[in-house]
């Protein structure tokens, strides 16, 4: 108790601490060489440059292949899509009263339609999309994060983005929110906690709201248009890093290293990843369903109303003449304030009617990607930013989408395909 | 590990390092046509041109690791290009077992249909793995020194 007492009325400078450090270690610390394990040199090869990208790009095709493999074709693809198109929505037609009325179209959705994507009712696309598409593919988007972080590849692949990273004003740190966001944007903008300054987590959550699509919204993409997947995921890379330059440049404010652990390779457990798969994908899909659900509705309420026409009109000529995509978009482009799968799956309606051509698909995902984060993300960014820095989020989401959008299109002119 | 075994993993990884190298060229080329076949192997695949760069890797790394195979960052090259292989060939397997399970037009594949998924052909990723295996020895003789 007295000694207590002396320690708080005498307190050390910060170099008598550091001696007292020093005496510790010496008497408790066992300093020696120390022999490389296969271990230690599996770690290094995979930070260094060389050997490491190789290693990045095995990794990521793995990833990937496994999500499109695991979310489409066997489950989207080889029982979704039967359960749903051949069984749920005839059954639903079929049993639900009133074909002409309101509530039809709001549950069922078009009473012509044959398959889930066209239908846009409620309980037929709204349900497709969560339980038919995107549990799928969040479970398998989450299952491999689990395994990459509990091995302790996240770090090591931090480590090698690092040089790149900070040419805009970011630390290698900032590939763990923007990994998370692929999964979902929500858990993305919540990792940028531990970034140190004021402008690093402001370019970083911007960055993930503009520029990353999440595993939901990735699921449904790669159902619709599997073959342009790769200059999708090339534009927004381009536009994640041409876009971080730019903020890096004329947003005030420091970016300073950070100190980041990097943990010894393991071997992971099962029980461990399970748990992880349990929260998170329950947490996704509680802010999912409800999401998709309202859009539903909303989108159905202003087709009913007429609202939508309206809308069309007012937007078509700036969508038609700036952004090269047809008026109709805009109906996809509203359900994307509330969940972007959902807006995602009803391009895929616009698809199918052959309204829109390769091209404007390709415009038409990217502007959907870009123009604005979904609700959940947004009330988490008012959440964790100050009233500036989300008008600062704001006006950089609308020049990036003039200027980014536009110039897609005008690259699709160049090339005449637009 | 003794110096037989080391010698027999320089040779046997050179070798394999070289083959490698030479499926990664041809999974090169053949991302021009955007498929090429040759007996039961097969490349094609919208991921071919990754697959191609992951396989030269591979190879680069083996024949990288020759030279004093026994040293631990020798062999940790061997180990790291035999882990590209693993992830490159499982990812083929789990993609044959994902399109074997639903059936064309009942819920699940007839033993007929699901057999026929395994049936050649093969990318050379496939062909390349149980070679890779070997890598396995020479890390438990590894661990078992240490």
């Amino acid at each position: 108790m007295q000694v207590k007492e002396e320690v708080v009325k005498v307190p050390l400078s910060v170099d008598e601490r550091w001696d007292l450090i020093e005496k510790i270690s010496k008497q408790t610390v066992e300093f020696g060489a120390r022999k490389h394990t296969l271990k230690d040199a599996i770690a290094e090869l995979t930070v260094k440059p060389l050997t490491g990208i190789p290693v990045a790009i095995a990794v990521i095709y793995g990833f990937w292949a496994f999500f499109c493999e695991f979310a489409g074709t066997l489950f989207t693809d080889g029982f979704m899509v039967r359960l749903f198109d051949e069984h749920w929505l005839p059954w639903l037609q079929s049993v639900f009263p009133g074909k002409e009325t309101w509530l039809y179209f709001i549950f069922v959705g078009d009473p012509a339609a044959d398959n889930c994507f066209e239908a846009f009712g409620m309980l037929t696309s709204g349900l497709f999309v969560i339980f038919g598409v995107v549990l799928w593919a969040v479970l398998a988007f989450y299952l491999i994060f689990a395994i990459l972080e509990d091995v302790g590849y996240l770090p090591r692949l931090a480590v090698l983005v690092d040089t790149v990273l900070h040419k805009i004003g970011l630390h290698g740190y900032a590939i763990v929110p923007t990994f998370l966001s692929l999964g979902c944007n929500v858990p993305g903008v919540t990792a940028t906690r531990p970034l140190e300054t004021r402008k690093q987590r402001f370019m970083m959550m911007t960055l993930l709201a503009i520029f990353v699509p999440c595993g939901a919204q990735i699921g449904i993409m790669q159902d619709l248009v599997p073959e342009m997947m790769g200059w999708i995921f090339l534009t927004l890379a381009i536009g994640y890093l041409g876009f971080g330059f730019v903020l890096n440049k004329i947003v005030p404010g420091k970016s300073p290293e950070i100190i980041m652990d990097v943990p010894p390779y393991q071997m992971p457990t099962l029980k461990n990843i399970m748990s992880k798969l349990w929260i998170r994908t329950s947490g996704f899909l509680l802010v999912a369903v409800p999401f998709v659900l309202l859009g539903c509705l909303i989108v159905g309420l202003m087709y009913l109303t007429g609202a939508m026409d309206w809308l069309a009109a007012v937007f078509g000529p700036l969508l038609t003449v700036w952004f090269g995509v047809p008026s109709e978009t805009v109906a996809p482009l509203i359900a994307g304030f509330l969940r972007k799968d959902l807006a995602v799956g009803m391009l895929g309606g616009l698809m199918e009617q052959g309204i829109m051509t390769t091209f404007q698909v390709f415009t038409s995902v990217i502007l959907l990607c870009i123009y604005f984060p979904c609700l959940a993300t947004f009330a988490l960014m008012i959440k964790e930013e100050n009233w500036k820095e989300i008008l600062g989020s704001l006006a950089s989401l609308v020049a990036m989408v003039f200027v980014y959008g536009g110039l897609i299109h005008l690259v699709g002119i160049m090339l005449g395909v637009a | 590990m003794n110096e037989t075994e080391e010698n027999f993993g320089s040779i046997y990884f050179a070798v394999l390092g070289a083959v490698a190298l030479a499926f990664g060229v041809a999974e090169l080329i053949a991302t021009v046509p955007g498929e090429a076949s040759w007996g039961i192997m097969e490349m094609s695949g919208i991921f071919l041109p990754w697959r191609a760069i992951i396989l030269l890797s591979v190879g680069f790394f083996y024949l990288s690791s020759v030279k004093n195979f026994a040293e631990v960052h020798q062999l940790a090259k061997a180990v790291m290009a035999s882990i590209m292989i693993w992830i490159v060939a499982g990812i083929a397997i789990w993609a044959r077992i994902a399109g074997s399970i639903p059936g064309e037009e009942t819920w699940f594949n007839s033993l007929e249909g699901f057999l026929a998924s395994y049936a050649p052909p093969y990318c050379p990723e496939m062909f390349l793995l149980p070679f890779s295996l070997v890598i396995v020895y020479y890390v438990l003789k590894e661990k078992e020194e240490k």
